[in-house]
């Protein structure tokens, strides 16, 4: 197996707040990994140093082999990387095709001339855009619903929208930020079941940030745990339960960081 | 037996409408327009021709401030370019009608980066001051200019003609800002129905999340202005035309509130609702005009000597109602209309 994303030694100061210090990991290709930590510990600005939201102080982050550190976040889709958000961040008035077709943007080439005229190439891939929304819907099991604002939709419906338009982005490495936060048991375990099937049947490796012990320990392949911005814990979910330093940092106690 | 309305290809899909009624409806209406100038009145139709270009306008505007959710008040300022560059070109060059509104859009489109650089980082009423600076610029620069622009004096326009008929009459130029009209339309309606529409709405909902789909903001902002700049400035091209004499006091700031009050009552985002609100703001004065002669010669006394500040009063009161009563606008009144129709005698 190789290595699809590698993060050395990235750390990232907000002032005099040194959110993240010297972090360093590398998700094999086509596993599921987790990243976790108490509150506060930098999991979500490591993930936004990841997908190029913000630049990090120091360290480098290489995704395939290539140096991707400072590649502006829009660039991020066209090179396989996809990822949600830890709040809603759905288009709330757009339908959820609409939403799904943004995330083929990348995909698609029309510029403002062809597209006011909308005929020949431009027609032909949305066309095919369209068809492969479906595609998305019918995976993620909202066919009901694929005509309705997003907006008006529950909020597990709405992260499942949220989920199919990081699929339409055709990732090949996929960063899920809290995905069940705020669901109950059911629509936690329907999550669960999509990630396996986006892992096994569309070969996509994921990155998730998630605080749900559950899912965390069923489906990851590899755990990586912060606390205070620094690594503390990486391996199986096994060794990583059993890592004293980690069971100190959730379960306080005597650990070496009193 | 189909038990349902289905669609059988993708193609069906990202088709505008597949709706027979649609197109009945929309083929009547140009009829109709096609058929106006047979039984209007020559005021009637002047006015209808205002309409139309004022439409253009506005669409561009709800593309800029309904779509992508960027507010502008330069938009009197991009008008102004549109017209003066059509007038310019028109007295000192002799370029003929169409470069001439071509021209009027691409150097409002050119200018409008000027104003989308700093919408970058601004948003709400900071970008609304700064696009209101650019209004209060380019009056100015029109005011001094002279040279270029004949200052405060103006500038009269030669009747144009289109491949040896004349635009100088009425009904013509009717037609012609009919045709321009269309196009435009369709135009915004299939940008909207692209991905660049989708990438304008995305921005305006979650401009974080666009990012990650790949939608360059920068790029996507500047393109939004530029694109609504263009569709302004023909539409003040064409207006130049129109009248025939243009003058900087034509282009106030006022008129850009006016627009802002187009899209706001027609509907948010919409392009259907852009024209309502057009013709909605547009035929209101005609309204209360007869309504202030219904009542009594004093009132119409009044309207005459302040036309201005009483037409300000009923924007004012009919921008404060649409947002109150219904903040979807005209647009969303029909949607309820149509829901309550196709539901009835059910309330869903």
């Amino acid at each position: 197996m190789s290595s699809i994303l590698d993060v050395e030694g990235l750390g990232k100061a907000f002032g005099g707040v040194q959110a993240v210090q010297d972090v360093s990991f590398s998700v094999e290709q086509g596993t599921i990994c987790s990243l976790i930590g108490p509150n506060g510990a930098g999991k979500t600005t490591v993930l936004n140093m990841i997908s190029g939201l913000v630049p990090p102080t120091t360290g480098r982050v290489s995704f395939e082999r290539r140096d991707i550190t400072n590649s502006p976040a829009y660039r991020m889709a066209s090179r396989g990387l996809g990822r949600t958000f830890q709040n809603l961040a759905v288009f709330a008035h757009a339908t959820v095709v609409d939403n799904i077709l943004v995330g083929m943007h990348a995909r698609l080439s029309a510029d403002p001339l062809t597209a006011a005229v909308y005929w020949g190439r431009v027609r032909n891939e949305e066309i095919r855009a369209r068809r492969r929304v479906e595609e998305i819907i019918d995976f993620l099991e909202i066919q009901n619903v694929r005509d309705l604002p997003v907006g008006t939709l529950s909020y597990g419906l709405q992260k499942r929208v949220e989920l199919g338009r990081a699929l339409a982005i055709e990732p090949r490495f996929l960063l899920l930020d809290e995905m069940v936060s705020g669901m109950n048991q059911e629509e936690t375990e329907d999550i669960a079941r999509f990630i396996l099937d986006i892992k096994e049947q569309l070969n996509v490796t994921v990155l998730m940030v998630e605080h749900d012990m559950g899912i965390v320990m069923d489906i990851s392949d590899q755990v990586v745990v912060l606390e205070f911005g620094r690594k503390i814990g990486d391996g199986t979910p096994t060794q990583v339960s059993q890592d004293p330093r980690v069971m100190a940092a959730y379960l306080g106690g005597a650990g070496e960081a009193a | 037996m189909r038990a349902g309305h289905f669609k059988q290809s993708y193609l069906e899909l990202v088709a505008l409408t597949d709706s027979g009624a649609v197109k009945a409806w929309t083929a009547m209406l140009l009829v109709g327009c096609m058929a106006l100038p047979w039984v209007a009145s020559s005021y009637v139709l002047a006015l209808a021709t205002t309409i139309l270009i004022t439409a253009i306008g506005v669409v561009g505007l709800n593309l800029l401030t309904g779509v992508c959710g960027l507010i502008s008040l330069g938009h009197a300022g991009f008008l102004a370019i549109g017209a003066y560059t059509a007038a310019v070109l028109a007295v000192d060059y002799a370029v003929p009608i169409i470069p001439g509104i071509i021209c009027g859009g691409l150097l409002a489109a050119a200018l409008s980066l000027l104003v989308g650089i700093p919408s970058l980082r601004l948003k709400g009423l900071y970008l609304a001051i700064t696009t209101l600076a650019f209004t209060i610029i380019v009056t100015h620069s029109i005011l001094n200019l002279d040279w270029l622009t004949r200052g405060s004096a103006g500038l009269s326009l030669p009747a144009a003609d289109l491949l040896g008929i004349s635009l100088a009459g009425k009904v013509s130029f009717y037609y012609f800002s009919l045709a321009a009209c269309v196009l435009f339309v369709a135009a915004a309606m299939n940008v909207m129905r692209s991905r660049i529409g989708r990438a304008f709405v995305a921005i305006r909902d979650h401009d974080i999340a666009a990012e990650m789909m790949g939608i360059n903001l920068v790029a996507y902002k500047l393109m939004a202005f530029a694109l609504s700049a263009f569709f302004t400035g023909a539409a003040g091209a064409l207006a130049a035309y129109q009248v025939r004499y243009i003058n900087v006091d034509s282009f106030a700031v006022l008129v850009s509130i006016e627009a802002l009050a187009m899209i706001i009552v027609g509907g948010l985002g919409s392009i259907a609702g852009a024209i309502l609100g057009t013709i909605f703001m547009s035929l209101l004065p005609e309204f209360t005009r007869w309504l202030f002669d219904a009542l009594g010669s004093g009132l119409t006394e009044t309207f005459s000597t302040r036309a201005l500040e009483v037409r300000g009063l009923i924007y004012g009161v009919v921008i404060m109602t649409v947002l109150r009563v219904q903040p979807d606008g005209l647009i969303g009144l029909w949607r309820d209309a149509k829901r309550l129709w196709s539901n009835w005698p059910f309330r869903y």
